[in-house]
Order: structure tokens, then C-alpha cells, then sequence
């Protein structure tokens, strides 16, 4: 019926076993949080529904629920560069990236979906966000992505790829479009850019140059100290 | 006379009547203070034992449901047929309502049959003192795996458990640590794991040891060094490669020609495996440098290339 895979297997089990893991052993310092609350608010977000009908504000309750502090300097931003991101952060010792957090820790590379008029997900396929844009998955990310730029504090780092054909700075892209007009100016001291190539891969973009320039402009239009570093070792 | 005699048997009755009514109260009052009185020790469950090490993790029965899961269907799908509801039953078996100071290799042999899965050849990577730094490894180059990296011990990893003979069974408050019995839950596993993880190694199999250690980079009372050298099946393994790594900065305790060293050779050719042994090895010593880019160690262009 649709393009995208189906809905992970097993996706309770997974997400609530998950939520226990980062309250219990990967962060405690968050608290208690209640896991069987926030699996029921994730899914009421999309239940039900049409899988096309699903909006970032959907997931509300579940964010409210989920939401922790992040510590100041401690965000990592990033594009086209997950595995790389993930690596570096080391689980949130060195810095904290969105899947470092507990509603990213959630869901991250996970799919979902329901139906309409039932109450069940669809483990067959899923909309991608070519077929429509208000799938649970997209807009999923596109509020976990709000509520991380709302909540990041002080020294801001971003990590981009500088060998990503069409540039190290997506635009459209979430960056872009969801975590910069939602950084709080007053509370971030500096934004700090790393433009990375892939070992051996081009350098099709880098600091000064091409998408990098636009960023670099564009955020220091709104005001923020930005430096930028090639190849940050 | 009769009005006298009634009068008197009145008073005798009524204080009959009062002191029956006495005894009741004081026996009421009794079984209120003594339900009171035991209810509150209840509330502690004086009969749970108490050790030193940290207890069972709180949602034990999530974390490792959600863990199998995840691995299965999100990291290995290949391993499809895991029925996780069974593993979980299988591990809480092995310890619930047992005193944990008596496990034994039988009660976790149901968990290690369901759980186990093949390893293929030429990537399993053993470890000693370099936590941190081997998982951070495999993390990012998905051609070797830990006994972390696989299903059991993937369940398993920083997680903690052990039961106790009265109810509920499970003890969260506190675990045996190894210096009060070493037979407890926790380490019986690990033991039994680390060797199931060295039998089924095949081809080249690779060691992380860390050569700024004081005690030495091997050591015969680590797991590695009294159990997973011993376990390898020289059949099937052909070569031992050491990784012998330092940190950043830190003591070079250790080299490839060190004592130690040179004892793990000896006692890894006495059964016939070949041994090459490398110090610091570059691609996980670049990983080491991510967060120490400014020392000599960690310019991107030596003299020597």
C-alpha cells in the first residue's frame, strides 16, 4: 500500500524497554520517569488515524512527559552524519545529541505507523515523507528536533558533512528548518561549526565556501558569535 | 429482707457485667497493638538477605525484554526466530527465589541455549581493562563484536540481578559482591558467557589489553587470561592478534615485549595458535585521538609514513 517499510516489530517492547534503559542505567540523572504514560501518549499521537494526518503537535503530550534537562554545552547538532554523530558523543558522556536524549534515545532508528478507523499499527508498510509529509515518523523527529534546539544552552556545536553532495548544509533540511528558528538567543553564548569530510571522500564543501556560507550568514544575521573549523580533529 | 438480698445480687451482677467488659477491652487493645506492632516489621521484610553490591536493576524484565527486541529486530533481524518472552523467562528462572550465594553453571544453562547464536569467523574481539574504549570501537567499525555485541551479552550489560529465598523472590535492595561469595548470580553469568563467547570463535580472533595498567596488560586472574584463552578451540581458531593500547598521554606500563606479554604468548603456543602482537594500533588509537587531537601522538602525518 505504501512506499516505507512497515512498522518496527515488537515496537512496544522496544520503546518501553528502551525508556527503562535510559532512566535506569543510561541517565538516571533524569529521574523518574512513568514509561507505560509515555508509550501511551507516543502512540495516541498516531493511532487511529490517518497515517497522513499526523502533525508535530500531535506528539505534545508525549515531549511533555519525556523532557529533561539538557545540560549547557552539551548539544551536538549535526547533518548527514548519524553514525559518525552517535560515535562521537559518546552516549552522552561528551556531549548530548538528540539521541542522546530520552525522547531521541526513544525512538531512534525506529519506524511506525497506524491506520485509520483502527486501533492497531501497521507493521506492513508506512507513508514515506515523499508520499506525504504529516507521517508519524517525519513529524515525530520534526518535534523532538523543536523541543531539542528549545532546550539547548550555551556553547552550541554543529557537525557537518562536508563531502554530502548538494552541500554540508541542507536546505530544506532539519537543521535548517526546525532547530534554528527554535535556538533561544539568549540563552547560547556561541555556535560553534565543524565542516567534516569523509575519510578519502570529496570536499565538495567547507567553511567560507558554497552551503557553509549561507549557514555562517544566515546565523550571524540573527546575531549569534559563530566560528567555523574544517576537518576539526 | 427480699429487697436487701436483690439489691446485693444487682451489685454483684453489675460487677460482673464490668469486669467482662474490662477483659474485652484490654483484649481488643492487645490485638490492635500487636497487629500494629508486626505490620511495620512486614513493611521491611526482615527475612530479604543483605549484601554490599548494588541490587537488582528496577525494571529488570523491560530493560531486558525491550534489549532482545531491539537487538533482533532493529540491529541482527537474521536472528528472526529469538522468541525474547522466553529468554526473559529463562534468565528470571535462573535466579528468582534462590539464594543467591548457590548459583550454579545448570541454572543459567536454558538462557545460554536460547540466547547463543554464531559468531562469524575472524571477528570476535576479546578484552581486558579497555572497556570503554573496545565498545566504543565496535560501536563505530561494525566488523568485530564484543561479548557485548552479542545477544546475551548485550541483554546483560550493566545490568545487575540476583534473587532471594523469600518473596517476591527478587532482591532490588542489594547483590552479593564476589568478595562475599563467588558463586552469586552476576558473576556465574559472566563466566559462563565469556566461555560460550570463546568456544565460538573461528579464524582470526583479536585481543584489546591495555598496556598503561600498573598490574600489567595480562593478567591470569582477569576472565580473559583464566577462562577465554583456555576456551578457544584450536581447531578452529588459527591466529591471536594483541592489540596492546595506551592511553593518550598516559604510562607506557607495558610494550609488545613486555613480561606479561611474553607469558600470554607462551601459553597461547603451547596450544598451536599463532600470535602477532601490535602497540597501539592505529585505527583504534585514531579513536582515542578524537579527544586528545592536540598531542604528538595524534598528528595526522608521522615521520615514518
Amino acid at each position: 500500500k505504501w512506499k516505507g517499510e512497515g512498522t518496527t516489530k515488537n515496537l512496544e517492547s522496544i520503546v518501553i524497554g528502551r525508556c527503562y534503559d535510559y532512566i535506569r542505567i543510561v541517565n538516571p540523572a533524569v529521574g523518574e520517569k512513568n514509561c507505560s504514560e509515555i508509550w501511551e501518549a507516543f502512540k495516541n499521537a498516531f493511532i487511529n488515524k490517518d497515517p497522513c494526518s499526523i502533525l508535530p503537535k500531535d506528539y505534545e503530550l508525549f515531549i511533555n512527559l519525556s523532557l529533561h534537562t539538557i545540560p549547557p554545552n552539551k548539544s551536538l547538532f549535526w547533518e548527514n552524519n548519524h553514525l559518525l554523530v552517535n560515535a562521537f558523543a559518546g552516549r552522552g558522556r561528551r556531549y548530548m545529541s538528540l539521541a542522546d536524549t530520552l525522547f531521541g534515545f526513544f525512538a531512534d532508528f525506529l519506524n511506525w505507523c497506524g491506520q485509520a478507523n483502527s486501533a492497531g499499527l501497521d507493521y506492513e508498510s508506512c507513508p514515506t515523507t515523499e508520499e506525504c509529509e504529516n507521517n508519524a515518523v517525519e513529524s515525530f523527529w520534526r518535534m523532538a528536533s523543536i523541543t531539542y534546539a528549545q532546550h539547548s544552552s550555551g556553547v552550541i556545536h554543529v557537525l557537518l558533512n562536508g563531502s554530502s553532495v548538494g552541500g554540508a548544509y541542507p536546505d530544506p533540511g532539519f537543521f535548517a528548518d526546525y532547530e534554528i528558528p527554535n535556538l533561544q538567543k539568549d540563552k547560547i553564548s556561541k555556535i560553534v561549526i565543524w565542516v567534516v569530510d569523509d575519510i578519502e571522500g570529496p570536499d565538495i564543501d567547507s567553511c567560507g565556501n558554497y552551503t557553509v556560507k549561507e549557514l555562517e550568514n544566515r546565523l550571524k544575521i540573527l546575531g549569534y558569535d559563530v566560528t567555523c573549523t574544517n576537518n576539526y580533529k | 429482707m427480699p429487697f436487701h438480698q436483690g439489691f446485693a445480687r444487682m451489685r454483684q451482677r453489675t460487677g460482673l457485667l464490668v469486669g467482662i467488659a474490662v477483659l474485652l477491652a484490654a483484649l481488643v487493645l492487645a490485638v490492635v497493638l500487636a497487629s500494629v506492632l508486626t505490620q511495620g516489621k512486614e513493611d521491611v521484610s526482615p527475612k530479604m538477605l543483605k549484601w554490599k553490591d548494588r541490587g537488582t536493576t528496577k525494571n529488570l524484565q523491560e530493560v531486558i525484554l525491550g534489549r532482545c527486541y531491539n537487538y533482533v529486530m532493529a540491529r541482527y533481524p537474521e536472528l528472526g526466530d529469538k522468541d525474547c518472552l522466553k529468554i526473559w523467562e529463562s534468565l528470571k528462572h535462573a535466579f528468582i527465589y534462590k539464594n543467591p550465594c548457590n548459583t550454579t553453571t545448570e541454572d543459567y544453562q536454558p538462557l545460554m541455549e536460547l540466547a547463543s547464536h554464531p559468531i562469524p569467523c575472524n571477528k570476535s574481539l576479546f578484552w581486558s581493562k579497555t572497556n570503554e574504549l573496545v565498545h566504543r570501537y565496535t560501536k563505530s567499525n561494525q566488523n568485530f563484536l564484543t561479548l557485548e555485541d552479542t545477544l546475551l551479552g548485550y541483554m546483560a550489560d550493566r545490568v545487575s540481578w540476583c534473587g532471594d529465598p523469600s518473596a517476591p523472590g527478587i532482591n532490588y535492595e542489594s547483590c552479593p559482591k564476589r568478595s562475599e561469595c563467588e558463586s552469586n548470580p552476576g558473576s556465574v553469568f559472566w563466566k559462563m558467557a565469556s566461555k560460550m563467547f570463546a568456544e565460538a570463535a573461528c579464524g582470526v580472533v583479536q585481543v584489546m589489553l591495555n598496556g598503561s595498567v600498573e598490574a600489567g596488560a595480562f593478567r591470569n586472574s582477569s576472565i580473559f587470561g583464566s577462562i577465554e584463552i583456555f576456551n578457544l578451540n584450536p581447531d578452529k581458531v588459527s591466529a591471536v592478534h594483541i592489540w596492546l593500547m595506551h592511553d593518550i598521554g598516559g604510562p607506557e606500563s607495558e610494550s609488545c615485549s613486555g613480561h606479561s606479554i611474553k607469558r600470554l604468548k607462551s601459553i597461547l603456543e603451547e596450544r598451536n595458535f599463532k600470535i602477532t602482537c601490535e602497540d597501539n594500533y592505529r585505527p583504534v588509537q585514531l579513536l582515542q585521538c578524537v579527544h586528545n587531537p592536540d598531542h604528538t601522538d595524534c598528528r595526522l602525518c608521522t615521520n615514518t609514513t
